[in-house]
């Protein structure tokens, strides 16, 4: 492998795998659904 | 229709995940790596990345912004949604191919589905005979006559009328499967499906990865064929392929039949959100995860794989074939290679590309089932049932007509390629420029988890619609006229035609019918009120 594939590699690999666990993070952090209590709702 | 109405996804995750879910397929593991090898391997990248942004996301963005609009509404298929964004009945029967293109790509989807299941328990149970010790080409005879016969492309009816079988009892199953989850509907069935069924993926990919990465070089006697030359083959630029149009054709093209936008599914997956649901980080997320095993894990097994094994000239000759070619009739040969172990990645692959494509084709039914339940009124079950129905004389013809694959590479073409690419303009030209982009950013970011660069409001209104006509007009040239003599060249290939037209019809019948019934119901079906 040259030099030049190591590189496209390496940053394709670091885009795919950042965006997917920067997007995942986000998604956590963010206020989930608020679950009715118990007896509530039809 | 008030009970199809109050269909809801179950969390946040859960569309996420059924969205990823129904965008990774086996063109993730079998097809990228093909056309980034064929197009300049890591220099492919480039065009790919930019397609993404320019094309994939945004459009993206679009159509969950439109089905979760469309929802508020109380719509859940596209031509409803659409008819919303056109405000008119044009939008509406243009809607139907977001219809027409899951439900007759489900009618071969599912066969190819069953290859997987079938090819996943012939390795679970010893594999396919591959003798290791012949001349490599009476391997790959081997496994390419075991594909021929599984597959039944010699010749039409032998899957029903030959000595095996296996095909048709794995499609039975499949599809039995699928029909079970739809049949349990979206939070029970769809939604529970995928969210187990998607790290299970992820979990069979990294198994897969990590084996064909610790390879290292099998064969002393062959030095060049090792893992680092093998990531080589698929990752080393040949950026002189920029300046071919062809390997932006190529990229752009990846980048829609990957993601599933103009696919019918995003629109109508979205429109069981929550009318503050998030859809901007959504649908980032889903296409990331999308990304994810595209180029994360299909960009680093299939073609390394390959090549350790059977080298360069080799490995050029499988993606020569295609991706069925190279998924079903080369890797099986790869495997056999890698000894007592062999047989077990072999199931786990397959088993995880069987996850890819029942992800996949579970959502490809349920734009047909909202359809039909919003259009005539009917039950989930009735309506489901309607659709085995369908799905089953979808699947009859595409079992039958089997010989070199006319039928179901007819129905690819036409319904699963040329007409993503109508949709996908429709719906970003609907968005953009009917519906409004100012009054489209608002809707994107109504709930939004996170503020998408104001660039994207530009992109969305003129270079996405630009970008797409030039690779429309590039696929059409290049593809159209030989695509229409083959059409009409076999007997089955002049049946996936008719199959083609006869579903087009009912589904504009079934439209027909919805709309005098949802003016009978009162509905805003051309838009005409403020949807909070």
């Amino acid at each position: 492998m040259t030099a030049a594939g190591w590189v496209t590699m390496i940053i394709a690999l670091t885009v795919v795998w950042g965006g997917v666990i920067w997007c995942f993070r986000k998604v956590l952090q963010s206020p989930q659904d608020e679950k009715a209590p118990p007896g509530f709702g039809p | 229709m008030a009970s199809a109405q109050q269909e809801q996804w179950g969390t946040k995750l859960g569309v996420i995940l059924a969205v990823a879910g129904s965008a990774v397929g086996l063109g993730n593991f079998l097809r990228f790596p093909g056309q980034a090898a064929a197009n300049g391997g890591g220099a492919f990248l480039i065009p790919y990345f930019t397609a993404l942004l320019l094309l994939g996301i945004p459009i993206g963005w679009a159509e969950w912004a439109m089905g979760r609009y469309g929802g508020k509404k109380g719509f859940h298929s596209a031509p409803g949604i659409m008819g919303l964004m056109a405000r008119g009945s044009g939008g509406r029967y243009l809607g139907v191919i977001g219809v027409l293109i899951p439900l007759g790509v489900s009618f071969y989807y599912v066969f190819i589905e069953a290859w997987t299941f079938g090819y996943f328990l012939k390795f679970l149970t010893g594999g396919l005979g591959i003798d290791v010790s012949a001349p490599i080409a009476d391997q790959a005879a081997t496994a390419a006559g075991f594909y021929n016969s599984f597959t039944g492309t010699v010749q039409d009816g032998i899957l029903f009328t030959g000595d095996s079988k296996l095909t048709v009892l794995s499609w039975v199953t499949v599809f039995a499967i699928n029909m079970y989850f739809v049949f349990r509907g979206l939070s029970k069935g769809i939604e529970k499906f995928c969210s187990y069924a998607m790290p299970a993926m992820a979990v069979l990919a990294v198994i897969v990865l990590i084996r064909v990465l610790t390879l290292g070089t099998p064969d002393p006697n062959l030095p060049d064929q090792n893992v680092v030359n093998g990531l080589g083959y698929m990752w080393n630029p040949d950026y002189s392929r920029l300046t071919n149009f062809q390997t932006w054709l190529a990229a752009a093209g990846q980048i829609f039949f990957s993601l599933s936008v103009g696919f019918g599914v995003i629109i109508n997956y979205s429109s069981y959100m929550k009318r503050n649901d998030d859809v901007a980080l959504s649908g980032l997320t889903a296409s990331a995860t999308n990304e994810l095993f595209e180029v994360g894990f299909g960009g680093m097994i299939t073609l390394t794989a390959a090549f350790i094994f059977l080298g360069v000239s080799g490995t050029t000759a499988a993606v020569a074939t295609g991706s069925f070619g190279l998924g079903f009739s080369t890797l099986p040969v790869v495997f056999a290679h890698m000894g007592g172990i062999g047989n077990m990645i072999g199931a786990a692959w397959f088993f995880m590309l069987f996850l890819a494509a029942i992800t996949s084709s579970l959502s490809m039914y349920q734009p047909a089932v909202a359809l039909i339940k919003e259009s005539l009124g009917w039950a989930h079950g009735k309506a489901t049932g309607a659709i085995a129905l369908l799905g089953t004389i979808g699947a009859i013809l595409t079992l039958w007509f089997t010989q070199g694959g006319a039928f179901w590479s007819t129905v690819d073409f036409w319904v699963g390629t040329y007409l993503i690419f109508i949709m996908a303009g429709v719906q970003i030209i609907y968005f953009a420029w009917v519906f409004g982009m100012d009054r489209g950013w608002k809707e994107i970011h109504n709930g939004a988890s996170i503020q998408i660069p104001r660039v994207f409001k530009f992109i969305m209104k003129y270079v996405a619609p630009v970008y797409l006509i030039i690779v429309f007009v590039g696929f059409t040239v290049q593809n159209l006229s030989a695509s229409v003599r083959a059409s009409w060249a076999s007997t089955g290939s002049r049946m996936g035609m008719i199959t083609i037209g006869a579903t087009l019809l009912l589904l504009l019948l079934i439209v027909r019918a919805g709309e005098a019934r949802w003016k009978r119901e009162g509905l805003d079906l051309n838009d005409t009120q403020p949807a909070d």
